[in-house]
This record gives C-alpha cells, sequence and structure tokens, in this order.
C-alpha cells in the first residue's frame, strides 16, 4: 500500500509530499489501522473557506483519498499525517 | 430580460391598441413600459456616494493585543503585550506589535478605514504557533504567525509585507468576502499582497519606482537562492532554488495555472492582478497607495453588490478556456 500526504498552500504555496511505502508484512500491520481509522468519507475540504493561508492536504491511502484543510487534521487524520512526515519520503514539487 | 428586446416605441404603440383582440398585448406592453421607466429612473440615479471606510469615517487608535503559542498549536496562547506596553525583548512579538500599528495607520491614514472591518476591531495576533512552523495565516479572527524551519524560513514576522497581507484577509472578509477558491481566491490573495506591500511603501514613504513591490523579502534564509516569496513587479522572478525549484508564477491570464492543490492555486494565479496593480502603479507614478491603492479599497467597498468572479458553487462547470489578457501597456497610459 502507497501512501501519500501532500500538503499545498501556505502563504508562500510551496507544495511538500511525503511518500510512504508499506510493502512488507510487518508495514502493513502497522499501517492498516493508522489507515482505517480515519474517517475517509466524512473527510471536509469546505471549513478552508475562512482560513487563508492554511495548508491545505490531500491525502492518499491505497484507493482512498481525502483532501483536507489543516484546521481539520485532527485526531486518526493527524496520527496519519504525522507518522507519514516522519517515516515517509520527503519531497518537493517543482 | 425581456422588457429590453422590444423596443420602447413598439411597446408603446402595442399598448395604446384598443382592439378587444390585442387588449391582452396591450396589458403586457404598458407592464413593460412601466418595468422600462423603474429601470430608467434606477439607472438616472446618481452615482452611490464614496463607500464608507473611504475618508470618511474618523478611525481610532489600533487596539493591539500579541500573544505567544510557545510552539504549541493553541490559540490564541499566552498574552504578552498588550495596546501601549513597552516592548517585550521578543522579536517576533515586537515585530507582531509594530506591523500591526504600521498597518493599521495605512488604513487610517490614507483610506480613513478604522481597522479590519471598520468598526475599529481589536487586532490580535499570535507569535511562535507551532513548532518550526512554516507559515502565517488569518484564523478568520486573528493573525498567527510560525517561526519558520531555520533551514528555508525565518519568522513571518520578519517582512511587513507578511502582517499587511494577512491583516489584509480580515478586511476583504469583512469586505468583498471574496470565496477562497480559484479566480476569486487568487483575487482574495491578490488584494492582500497589494495591501501588503503598500504597507511598507507607506512606512518607507517610497514611490512606485523606489519600491521592492516583493512579498516577504528577508523570510528566507541565507541558503535559499531566491529574493521573495512573491514579486509584484515581475511574478515568477522571486525565486529560483534548487531544493524549491522555481516561483511558479504567471504574470498574465496566458499563464493562467489550473490546480487542484492551493485551494485552486489562489497563491499562484495572484501573480496576474498582482501583475496588473503594478503596472498602473508604475504608470500612473509617484505614490502607490494614492490614486491606485484607493481605487482598491473602492473595489473592496463595491465587490459584494456584484456576482463574485467565479464562486466555489460551481467549480466543476466546464467553462471554455481563458480568454486572453492584456495588462495595460504603461507607456499608452496617461496619468488623471
Ligand atoms: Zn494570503
Amino acid at each position: 500500500m502507497k501512501i501519500t500526504v501532500r500538503r499545498s498552500g501556505g502563504l508562500a504555496a510551496l507544495t511538500q509530499i511525503w511518500t510512504v511505502e508499506a510493502v512488507t508484512i510487518d508495514d502493513k500491520r502497522r499501517w492498516m489501522p493508522i489507515v482505517e481509522a480515519c474517517p475517509w468519507d466524512n473527510a471536509d475540504a469546505r471549513s478552508a473557506a475562512n482560513q487563508p493561508d492554511r495548508f491545505m492536504y490531500a491525502i492518499r491511502a491505497g484507493q482512498r483519498r481525502a483532501t483536507l484543510p489543516e484546521k481539520a487534521v485532527t485526531g486518526p487524520w493527524q496520527v496519519l499525517v504525522e507518522n507519514a512526515k516522519t517515516e515517509g519520503q520527503e519531497s518537493r514539487r517543482r | 430580460m425581456i422588457c429590453s428586446i422590444v423596443p420602447p416605441y413598439m411597446l408603446r404603440k402595442l399598448a395604446a391598441q384598443d382592439e378587444p383582440r390585442l387588449r391582452a398585448v396591450a396589458r403586457a406592453a404598458k407592464e413593460s413600459l412601466l418595468h422600462i421607466r423603474s429601470l430608467q429612473a434606477a439607472r438616472a440615479l446618481a452615482a452611490p456616494a464614496t463607500p464608507p471606510g473611504i475618508r470618511q469615517a474618523k478611525p481610532g487608535p489600533p487596539k493591539r493585543t500579541i500573544y505567544d503559542a510557545g510552539t504549541s498549536e493553541k490559540l490564541p496562547g499566552k498574552l504578552v503585550r498588550n495596546e501601549g506596553e513597552a516592548a517585550t525583548g521578543d522579536a517576533g512579538a515586537d515585530e507582531a506589535y509594530e506591523g500591526l500599528g504600521s498597518t493599521h495607520r495605512l488604513y487610517a491614514e490614507v483610506f480613513g478605514r478604522n481597522s479590519i472591518d471598520g468598526a475599529g476591531l481589536p487586532l490580535d495576533a499570535t507569535v511562535h504557533f507551532g513548532r518550526l512552523y512554516d507559515n502565517a495565516f488569518w484564523d478568520g479572527r486573528q493573525m498567527v504567525f510560525g517561526d519558520g524551519d531555520g533551514q528555508i524560513f525565518q519568522r513571518f514576522t520578519k517582512s511587513l509585507t507578511v502582517i499587511g497581507h494577512e491583516l489584509a484577509h480580515g478586511v476583504t472578509q469583512h469586505t468583498a468576502g471574496l470565496v477562497y477558491r480559484n479566480q476569486a481566491g487568487a483575487l482574495n490573495e491578490s488584494m492582500s499582497d497589494v495591501f501588503g506591500v503598500l504597507a511598507e511603501q507607506f512606512l518607507k514613504q517610497q514611490s512606485a519606482e523606489q519600491a521592492s513591490w516583493l512579498i516577504g523579502e528577508s523570510l528566507f534564509t541565507e541558503q535559499v537562492q531566491g529574493a521573495a516569496l512573491r514579486s509584484l513587479k515581475a511574478p515568477g522572478t522571486a525565486y529560483d532554488d534548487d531544493v524549491l525549484g522555481k516561483d511558479p508564477q504567471p504574470d498574465s491570464m496566458d499563464g493562467y495555472v489550473r490546480t487542484s492543490a492551493d485551494n485552486g492555486g489562489v497563491h499562484i494565479n495572484s501573480g496576474i492582478p498582482n501583475r496588473a496593480f503594478y503596472l498602473v502603479a508604475s504608470a500612473l507614478g509617484g505614490r502607490a497607495w494614492e490614486a491606485p491603492g484607493r481605487s482598491g479599497t473602492g473595489h473592496l467597498q463595491v465587490a459584494p453588490c456584484r456576482p463574485p468572479a467565479r464562486s466555489a458553487a460551481s467549480p466543476r462547470r466546464r467553462r471554455p478556456p481563458p480568454r486572453s489578457f492584456s495588462a495595460p501597456d504603461p507607456q499608452s497610459m496617461t496619468p488623471s
């Protein structure tokens, strides 16, 4: 399973991407509960409207995807994002 | 509107019909004529007076409060400096205090606007937000500034243009209310960039020619190859760095970027109206906060009466490709 966290926007609008490849059984065993804990069907991007310059997060895990304003990256989303930032391969989109 | 399609002289002829079979037509024609008269009356009304907020109100002094989040992400944080209190000795807190004062002065002295909402709204700001936080934002009620990661960014209060930019988001929220997505969002961003540079130019008393027209000068560390985050004078040239890549801003509609990132590229396509503002200001010459800046605040006031440039309500509708936009040629413009 491939997990990508793409952070865009912000005052400087520099897009940063963190990618995790959960390949081994151990990886999957660790990442599956983190991914499953997120409310993928209820992700809500709309609350970005009243917070200009805040980061936007586009998150993918396998076939699942969600777009969230930074303000909504809490609870299980925060766990997923923080883990991806810590362990993922970091890149920037030019 | 049907009333405009049938010319009034024809409506008058129809309205005068007496024949029974034409009675319904005559009645409809009379109604249309009445409607036209009300439209003409509306058009004949004098143009609305100068919108409130432009040289009318008597702005009061600022009411600043600076908070310190102490690298947490809790807002507002601990109060560190109230209006009128002595400097704290903390660079971020004092820069925020001074920057809010300078921006408040621009709105008060040049535009006669009493703070963000025109009614003396207190100016609240939090510094030291988050850990190595590479950003600054307006949360709908207050300004928030991060310290930067130290590798690419230094603290975000270092540039007055950034403080002015964030405060202007509050002004836009209380006036034009431009939707923060796609083209309306790019206009929203551009308004903040314009008032950000004007705050700096006003403080330094610089002419359009003397000014740098840069947003976020001195924010990058020395490791970054770049002058600033954006350039209103030359969008797309603010930085070109091995790690960050090149400034992606277009300077005309020919380069309009369609993207799902950044709320539809609001910080990218803002280069287009930014460059337009610069061209007008440099063609008029002198101080940009005078004629061009005033027309900017005028637009913020008038905008709510009109439909938004592009609303976020219909992002999926197919649209023809954007028409090419040619910015005014400074040589051909005459100062008024
Ligand atoms: Zn902004």
